[in-house]
């Protein structure tokens, strides 16, 4: 319509000579003449409205990588059962009076390792080698056991893989969940004052680029005892939030959310209480079930499934 | 893996690794030197008699029963390779796919962008090139210089760590304090 018009105001007032010119088209003409009772009924406003310029926000997707690997399947502890058996199978001899001075403890405690494996590998040993062996391997086996009950309290054992945190469900913490994924989500009221679960979100400031006001939100929302590193510079996705329903739709500003992603390698969230309200650090699944449901939709596709 | 052993079945050579150019066999004792010297000398050219497998030797006449031991059949081995080469299949299709949906979020965004703000899109396309500001840190000293060489952009920082089959014996690091950044 705008184009319309303008030509239509201009035709009224140009002078005779350039009539020719800004004469409307034939087909121009039919519409105008349509669309001249109509605009003049129209309440007076400045003819370029537009909806104001859009707000860009950045939000932070604030990862903790997994710290251990992932507990193998059946099928492939089974598969690795089966390839360490041919391995073992195609090994040259191993030179033992090489690296174990004959006749010392470590070389006992060799032996009984290797026995072990073997057996392991290929089941308990054949008949004829097990009658020559079987009282040599006895006297051995009480001898070693001795030995590494010694040795035990010297040797350190590995952390085990499921840490306090798992066992009493502490969200807060970072040491829950160590083989999986876990992003932060943050508890604070939107702009009705309603809490919800979102990742960290803010501003930006002019002149600020889009990375460095995620990191300066990051910071604000949740502290700066966190040693955060922002992958890159650019966003991994975008989110939309829908405009409220009753407002009329061209006057507020569209806003948009661009997540960053960004790594936690040490510290932890220490959020100020007045806006953030609550953290958590969730895998993927949990967070589906504390987050909006078109939240969700528009952040699944960004984050790891596992 | 497999494929040698495939091969292996196929050959009808003798399970021979490589030929030994030097006949050392049945060796004599001639100096009573140092014991080590002579048990390296031992380990490290066997005597080339056919008497058992050594370590560095190429005879092995018991790998062929040894196999027979360890695999079941032939069938049932290359059986065994090809359900888990089909496992890996699946994983890699599962991770191509969340590869793929992660790239067009990012593309998604990206087009956003270049449609709300093109010098914002100018700068996010921006290359990071890590050796840009090497010299003026050079130039520093102390804290300034460590904090200026803690995070270089465009590089990976190396406190990210990998994962491991246990966790570390002290847990996460909850007492992180920063340093004063300047950039």
């Amino acid at each position: 319509m705008l184009p319309r018009n303008a030509l239509s105001a201009c035709s009224r007032r140009t002078p005779t000579r350039l009539w020719a010119l800004s004469r409307p088209l034939a087909t121009e003409a039919a519409a105008t003449e349509a669309a001249k009772p109509s605009s003049s009924t129209l309440p007076p406003h400045p003819p370029k409205q537009r909806r104001p310029k859009p707000v860009i926000n950045t939000g932070i997707i604030l990862n903790r990588s997994p710290l251990i690997t992932r507990e193998p399947t059946l099928f492939e502890q089974a598969y690795h059962a089966y390839q360490a058996r041919i391995q073992r199978a195609l090994f040259n001899p191993f030179p033992d009076e090489f690296y174990f001075k004959p006749g010392t403890i470590l070389e006992e405690r060799f032996k009984k390792e290797e026995e072990e494996r073997e057996r392991e590998a290929f089941g308990p040993p054949r008949k004829a080698a097990a009658s020559k062996d079987s009282a040599f391997t006895e006297s051995e086996s009480k001898s070693a056991s001795e030995s590494s009950e010694n040795q035990s309290d010297n040797v350190d054992e590995p952390m085990p893989r499921v840490s306090e945190a798992d066992k009493k469900g502490d969200v807060r913490s970072l040491d829950r969940r160590m083989d999986r994924n876990l992003y932060l989500l943050v508890h604070a009221k939107d702009q009705k004052g309603k809490p919800r679960w979102r990742f960290p979100q803010g501003g930006r400031e002019h002149g600020e680029l889009l990375h460095e006001a995620a990191k300066r939100d990051l910071f604000a929302e949740c502290g700066d005892h966190m040693d955060a590193w922002i992958v890159s510079r650019n966003p991994i996705g975008v989110y939309e939030p829908p405009l409220p329903a009753d407002t009329e739709a061209e006057v507020i500003p569209k806003t948009y959310i661009f997540f960053y992603k960004a790594h936690i390698l040490a510290g932890q969230v220490q959020p100020d209480g007045k806006n953030i309200l609550d953290f958590a650090w969730l895998t993927k699944e949990e967070l589906e079930s504390r987050v909006d449901k078109e939240y969700w939709l528009a952040i699944k596709d960004i984050l790891s499934d596992f | 893996m497999s494929s040698s052993l495939l091969n292996l079945r196929d050959a009808r050579l003798p399970l021979r690794v490589a030929q030994a150019s030097v006949r050392y066999a049945g060796r004599v004792e001639t100096n009573i030197g140092d014991p080590k010297l002579s048990l390296i000398r031992r380990i490290l050219y066997p005597s080339n008699m056919r008497s058992k497998p050594s370590p560095t030797g190429t005879w092995r006449p018991n790998v062929g029963w040894r196999l027979q031991r360890a695999i079941p059949s032939v069938q049932a081995h290359e059986t065994i390779e090809r359900a888990w080469r089909l496992h890996e299949r699946h994983l890699r299709k599962v991770r191509q796919a969340e590869l793929e949906r992660k790239y067009q979020c990012m593309w998604k965004a990206m087009e956003t962008l270049r449609e709300l703000d093109p010098a914002l899109y100018a700068e996010a396309n921006k290359q990071e090139d890590p050796r840009e500001r090497s010299e003026t840190v050079a130039k520093l000293k102390g804290l300034d210089r460590k904090v200026a060489e803690s995070r270089v952009r465009g590089l990976f920082p190396r406190e990210l760590r990998l994962p491991t089959d246990t966790p570390p014996r002290d847990g996460w690091n909850y007492d992180w304090k920063p340093l004063p950044q300047y950039d």
